[in-house]
């Protein structure tokens, strides 16, 4: 037996224990840890494809979050249905942002990239608050609150949507990336740029269509999300460090291990928050997982 | 000439509030604070390193002296230092272990530690308030305008101060060889780690005294405010329109988008920020050495 097949029994061992003393938080933390990963799939591909930490990634979330809204409420459009139409409005308007700002400094120092992204999250936070104030909103449908009941304890029934949809783009995105030409060329670009151009791979083309299907996928998880959550202009923010937390635990090349992860943590997350009186640590989490990871990592690289 | 100009700027800025508004008087103060995080932050960026810690250690200086003052009974003048040794003391510890990163992961970690302090501060609540915050009896100097203004300014002219003997002493050179090929400058026997390290404890030690200022001015902490993204976002943006590498871009940034911001908060209530992210863009893409560098540069092409 190798390392791997140990780490992942023991895993199922302690999600096990998890689930027979804490069943709701195994639940919850299921749950709420698909939607981490299903939205920091899109992060790690640009991440790994570009090259490229999009700090506006947590506002592409927002921005489909306000579209949903906005088509629920002036056109009566189901969120569920919705989905097909945010998903190309998101697709184009990634293309747009990477057009307009980011092809322009792709060979410039990384730090001003992400000093771009930056600078691209807050214009976006500030025009949702220009547009919609800082007022929360929400979605009321009557299919959002219903529940079920799983091994004798009442959970959320619409949530394994997210666990649905996760496990359905993390399938698509790996048939897309082995299977499809267009795929193909994606994976060459991200293992080696300049060798893709070589053989006539069009690489600003492959960054164009990565930018722009990274921010659909993220459309397509926030109109789902948008039914379950308060919608205000910062409530995409947490999701950028959740999902560079899932990148940097579970690795750039390894997208199921960031779906994964990310029901790991929000399982922990989950513990943490039904422990009564420490239920605000619970942020803490992730946060100390980014570092420890990030920091282990580097050593880890430094050594080897 | 310089030596002349100089004092007389000086001179200049401690008799200003006798000549304008109580209103200004408090502008002025704030683009100071502005000022000093961004010249911080420079010099950071002066080593190659990028950090988005400063919201985190000016936040850690504001409630380690509104603590002082109201726990420990500290006067409000000492709990200035108090907080710039606590921050410096945090930057110690933390220092041995995210210096050894670089580049994009060394500002994702200090990003996320900034929200650790956060967190810490929100729930830590015996000692800080917890989401409610911490409110003192009284601010500084009994809330004094003037009296505050020149606390602030003398704070300020330290940190121009120091940012000036950074930038002309031996370190700079130490410095500008890490920035610039770090493997050279390991080669040629820099001590990296120890220059990444003093640096990094003399920004973040700057930038606790200038919470510290800050949360004394208000007798107020709380965990939302005062880690604010704010402490983050227009200092960098500052430096970056100024023109980074230098101490006057800085200057020139702060006095420009401090006195722009002003107005546009009463043009636009909501979303004035937006200003700042589209500046930080434009800046980046068009004109990558700021006002200032773009100035020294086509001098410098012109003889």
């Amino acid at each position: 037996m190798n390392k791997k097949t140990i780490g992942y029994i023991v895993l199922v061992v302690v999600l096990f224990l998890v689930a027979l003393l804490r069943p709701y938080a195994f639940f919850y933390g299921l749950q709420r840890g698909s939607l981490y990963g299903l939205v920091a799939l899109p992060l790690a591909l640009i991440l790994g494809i570009v090259g490229l930490l999009n700090l506006a990634h947590g506002e592409f979330l927002t921005l489909s979050l306000y579209l949903t809204y906005v088509l629920f409420n002036k056109f009566g459009v189901d969120p569920a249905v919705s989905s097909l139409l945010t998903f190309p409005i998101l697709f184009v308007f990634g293309l747009l942002v990477y057009k307009l700002v980011i092809e322009r400094s792709l060979k410039s120092h990384h730090l001003n990239l992400l000093l771009l992204t930056f600078g691209v999250s807050i214009v976006m936070v500030e025009s949702f608050n220009i547009l919609w104030t800082s007022r929360p909103r929400n979605i009321y449908t009557p299919y959002a609150t219903t529940s079920i009941k799983v091994f004798g304890i009442h959970v959320g029934a619409y949530e394994f949507v997210y666990t649905l949809l996760a496990f359905l783009v993390l399938a698509g995105l790996l048939v897309f990336l082995k299977r499809t030409r267009l795929g193909q060329a994606t994976y060459a670009v991200g293992q080696n740029p300049k060798g893709a151009a070589l053989v006539g791979i069009n690489v600003k083309l492959v960054y164009a269509f990565v930018f722009g299907l990274s921010a659909a996928l993220v459309a397509l998880a926030g109109s789902f999300l948008s039914v379950r959550s308060s919608i205000f202009p910062q409530a995409g923010g947490p999701f950028t460090m959740k999902s560079f937390s899932l990148t940097a635990m579970a690795g750039l090349g390894n997208l199921f291990g960031i779906v994964l992860a990310g029901i790991v943590l929000a399982i922990a997350e989950e513990v943490v928050k039904s422990i009564p009186d420490y239920a605000g640590w619970a942020d803490l989490v992730f946060f100390a997982v980014l570092i420890i990871a990030i920091v282990v990592r580097a050593f880890g690289r430094r050594e080897g | 000439m310089r030596y002349i100009f100089i004092p007389a700027i000086c001179v200049l800025c401690f008799v200003l509030p006798f000549f304008i508004d109580a209103y200004l008087v408090h502008v002025f103060t704030s683009i100071m604070i502005f000022l000093s995080l961004s010249l911080s932050w420079d010099m950071m960026l002066r080593t190659g390193q990028l950090s988005f810690g400063i919201a985190g250690f000016f936040g850690l200086g504001a409630y380690a002296s509104i603590i002082a003052v109201d726990d420990f009974s500290v006067h409000p003048m000492l709990s200035i230092f108090v907080a710039a040794v606590f921050a410096a003391l945090v930057a110690f510890t933390l220092g041995w272990i995210v210096l050894r990163l670089r580049e994009i992961y060394f500002a994702i970690t200090t990003l996320a530690l900034s929200s650790v302090f956060m967190i810490f501060a929100r729930n830590l609540s015996d000692l800080t308030g917890g989401s409610a915050g911490k409110v003192l009896y009284e601010s500084i100097f009994g809330g004094d305008p003037i009296k505050t203004y020149w606390l602030v300014l003398s704070v300020t002219l330290a940190v121009v101060l120091l940012s000036e003997i950074f930038q002309r002493s031996r370190i700079r050179f130490a410095i500008n060889s890490i920035r610039d090929d770090e493997i050279a400058a390991k080669c040629s026997g820099v001590n990296i780690f120890k220059y990444l390290l003093f640096v990094f404890v003399l920004t973040s030690a700057i930038q606790g005294a200038v919470g510290a200022l800050y949360a004394q001015q208000y007798a107020f902490v709380e965990p939302e405010s005062t880690f604010s993204a704010n402490f983050l976002l227009l200092p960098m943006s500052m430096a970056l329109v100024g023109g980074i590498y230098s101490t006057i871009g800085p200057i020139i940034g702060a006095l420009a988008l401090g006195l722009a911001s002003e107005y546009l908060k009463l043009l636009m209530p909501y979303g004035h920020l937006i200003i700042y992210g589209l500046i930080l863009i434009v800046t980046i893409l068009f004109l990558p050495r700021g006002v200032y560098g773009t100035i020294t540069e086509k001098m410098a092409k012109k003889r």
